[in-house]
């Protein structure tokens, strides 16, 4: 079954290939019906190796796995849409987002510890104490990198940006012994019970803290987005997304914007730090790495010019990982990595990128 | 009398004439690191100062190949650490495990960086910008998942031994390979300071500034785009296989973000354009924490804590000296030239009063 699946993927990019290499010199810009045409192969080819993908490990397995890997992809998306409100208003890609989100859960396991220590609260309340505190400490960092940072080098072009991100890690990197120690944390789970449902003959099982963990997701996602579409900071970040300049003009804060988004996406990524932490074992300095690596990954490929478009990514992305672990547990992320390598290849804008006029 | 004073004088200006030629100043550059090694074998200069920055050297050979991507392509690169890591197990691999000859480890690895470096400039083709940066992180990752789990090329997450380093079949003493990196550092040096005087470099620099403008001068974005990768890229296995003769030692951790994230700053603290500003910036970077900073009781304890050093540095050129620390050297001497010639000014004012 194995290579019938790599046989499909790998004919399809041969195909694909093929046509590109004979029209990549020829013509800048592709007729249309050529871009559907390879559009249309490369999700033939991606929905028939998962179809294949799924018959063989079964779907009641895929759908276990599933279950168990809600956390994973619940941080995902929480760090990719920090990711993509940053970029919407400050145009630039912040490679910050991990070591600020690992800053807040360091801060939170302190928290616990100090509550442990010198209250009697149970540990439900302490756990929501500390989510909050988390999300506080990386709302303020993200606030004070907007005002401090980001505020004064607006003329910087947009690899100058970036590189201050990276810049940003390296201090918070350098930080983080000398205000946590040298020691890694731990964070608790909400809950280290499981629930067991019955579906027909089969039965799943679902770790209570991927459920909470799904519910606190979901309800942020669900008042993110109600607020970009209903309030008129939201209104304010579209604006602010499409021409800064003008959006200015036109009476908006962009400022005030500009570091909401900031410490929002701070927050974002605080809280999805603070579930990752009970799944990757301990709070480290770089245990945020690979989510950061992947939450990139999963908006080059759903595309930063949506909202969307990167959450499904995120999703994708999770899936991918998901089906090629049951094959191969060793070459999971490598696998993974090169398909969204071709795809993006494929695809340049994202799954759902749209073109953007550029002025000469 | 006469004739020594006369040779003297001819030296001299024989001197001016040389010192104006550009190699000058690297080849001086060369012969101070050669005499401080040799020195070092003397007991003059002590050992611990000597090993960083040997290593200083290796980074900057990488660096100076990042430039040519960064500072002359405009092309962010985020891959470095997995072509550095690349060189390190080639020459691990083929000279130690499989004991090639070293001509022949080096053809395979040149080899491999022009395939690897003209993959990678086909990406970049497609991909531009700060996307490029994000898809060039991805392919540094899969290379460093490759190195943790192809354990036949690898030895896999434990590390790989590269001891008895041999050149012609006689094995190589410590001074022999610092000696070795030296000359490379300063051949590489002057390499680069070729290819950016060329006309490859020119038309690099064209592209950087505008894509669509270069391309109407008749620069072929594929060409160039290309060569930037691979030589990049050649840079970064040369600078690995030095990191294997120095260090004997290579692990999959090593080549990860940090890695490429401290080489481009590196590149960008010094002056992403100037080969003087490259060596300045990795020295800033790689060297100072290793020679100064450590003797720094705070920064035994924290070691990390010189990254917050270089991670300010980075933020603080980015938003106020785009042109890297090289540009500050500029405009200090500027002032500093400006002062002396108000003030001799002054003082000629002074001595012989003003001239109406």
């Amino acid at each position: 079954m194995l290579e019938k699946i790599l046989l499909v993927v790998a004919s399809l990019f041969v195909v694909y290939f093929v046509v590109d290499f004979c029209f990549f010199q020829k013509q800048q810009k592709r007729p249309v019906y050529q871009q559907r045409l390879i559009n249309g192969l490369l999700l033939a080819g991606i929905l028939l190796s998962f179809y294949f993908a799924i018959a063989a490990m079964t779907p009641y397995l895929f759908i276990q796995i599933v279950l168990l890997n809600i956390v994973e992809m619940c941080v995902l998306i929480l760090a990719t849409t920090g990711i993509v409100l940053i970029f919407k208003t400050s145009v630039t890609t912040n490679f910050a987002q991990g070591t600020m989100a690992t800053v807040g859960a360091f801060s939170a396991a302190k928290l616990i510890i100090y509550l442990t220590a010198n209250t009697g609260y149970p540990m439900a309340t302490k756990l929501i104490l500390a989510m909050l505190f988390s999300a506080f400490i990386s709302f303020l960092i993200g606030l004070f990198v907007d005002t401090v940072i980001f505020r004064h080098s607006r003329y910087a072009n947009p690899v100058g940006k970036q590189m201050i991100t990276m810049g940003l890690v390296l201090v918070l990197l350098g930080l983080m012994p000398i205000l946590f120690g040298l020691l890694p944390l731990t964070i608790e789970a909400f809950s280290y019970d499981t629930q067991i449902f019955t579906i027909g003959q089969n039965i799943f099982v679902v770790p209570n803290h991927n459920l909470y963990a799904l519910a606190i997701t979901v309800a942020m996602l669900v008042v993110l987005f109600l607020a970009l579409r209903f309030t008129k900071w939201g209104l304010g970040v579209r604006a602010t997304a499409s021409n800064e300049t003008v959006a200015g003009m036109m009476g908006v804060n962009t400022k005030l914007i500009t570091a909401m988004s900031w410490a929002i996406a701070g927050a974002f990524g605080g809280v999805a730090a603070f579930l990752f932490a009970p799944v990757g074992s301990s709070v480290t300095v770089s245990f945020m790495t690979p989510v950061q690596v992947n939450a990139f990954l999963a908006s080059v490929l759903g595309g930063f010019s949506t909202f969307g478009g990167p959450l499904v990514g995120a999703v994708l992305i999770n899936l991918f990982q998901t089906v090629a672990s049951f094959f191969n547990s060793v070459w999971t992320n490598v696998i993974v990595y090169v398909l969204i390598l071709f795809l993006v290849l494929a695809k340049p804008l994202g799954l759902f990128g749209k073109k953007t006029a550029k002025k000469v | 009398m006469m004739m020594f004073r006369f040779y003297l004088g001819e030296f001299f200006k024989k001197l001016r004439i040389v010192s104006k030629h550009p190699y000058f100043g690297f080849l001086v550059f060369g012969v101070v690191l050669l005499t401080l090694r040799l020195l070092s074998l003397a007991g003059i200069v002590s050992a611990s100062m000597m090993k960083p920055l040997i290593l200083t050297m290796i980074y900057a050979v990488v660096a100076l190949g990042f430039s040519l991507l960064l500072g002359y392509g405009g092309l962010a690169s985020l891959g470095t650490a997995g072509f550095v890591g690349l060189g390190t197990y080639f020459i691990g691999y083929f000279s130690g495990i499989l004991g090639l000859p070293f001509a022949l480890t080096l053809v395979i690895a040149l080899g491999g960086a022009v395939v690897l470096g003209a993959i990678v400039g086909f990406i970049s083709l497609r991909i531009e910008g700060m996307y490029l940066a994000i898809i060039t992180l991805g392919l540094s990752e899969i290379m460093k998942e490759v190195f943790k789990s192809f354990e036949v090329f690898t030895n896999g997450v434990d590390g790989l031994d590269f001891r008895n380093f041999a050149l012609f079949g006689r094995p190589v003493s410590d001074l022999g390979v610092d000696l070795i990196i030296i000359f490379v550092f300063i051949l590489l040096i002057l390499c680069t300071l070729n290819i950016i005087k060329s006309p490859t470099g020119r038309a690099l620099l064209a592209m950087k500034n505008s894509d669509s403008a270069a391309q109407s001068m008749g620069i072929g974005l594929m060409k160039y785009r290309l060569l930037a990768f691979v030589l990049a890229t050649i840079y970064a296995v040369i600078g690995g296989m030095l990191y294997m003769m120095d260090q004997e030692f290579s692990i999959p951790t090593t080549w990860s973000l940090d890695f490429s994230l401290n080489i481009l700053a590196a590149v960008v603290v010094g002056g992403a354009q100037s080969i003087t500003g490259i060596i300045l910036g990795t020295f800033m970077i790689f060297g100072l924490n290793n020679t100064v900073l450590k003797n720094i009781a705070f920064f035994r304890t924290y070691p990390d804590a010189t990254w917050i050093l270089s991670g300010l540095l980075i933020i603080l050129v980015t938003m106020f000296y785009p042109g890297g620390l090289i540009r500050l050297l500029v405009t200090i001497k500027a002032w500093v030239l400006r002062t002396v010639k108000k003030w001799r000014k002054k003082w000629r004012i002074h001595r012989y009063g003003e001239d109406d």
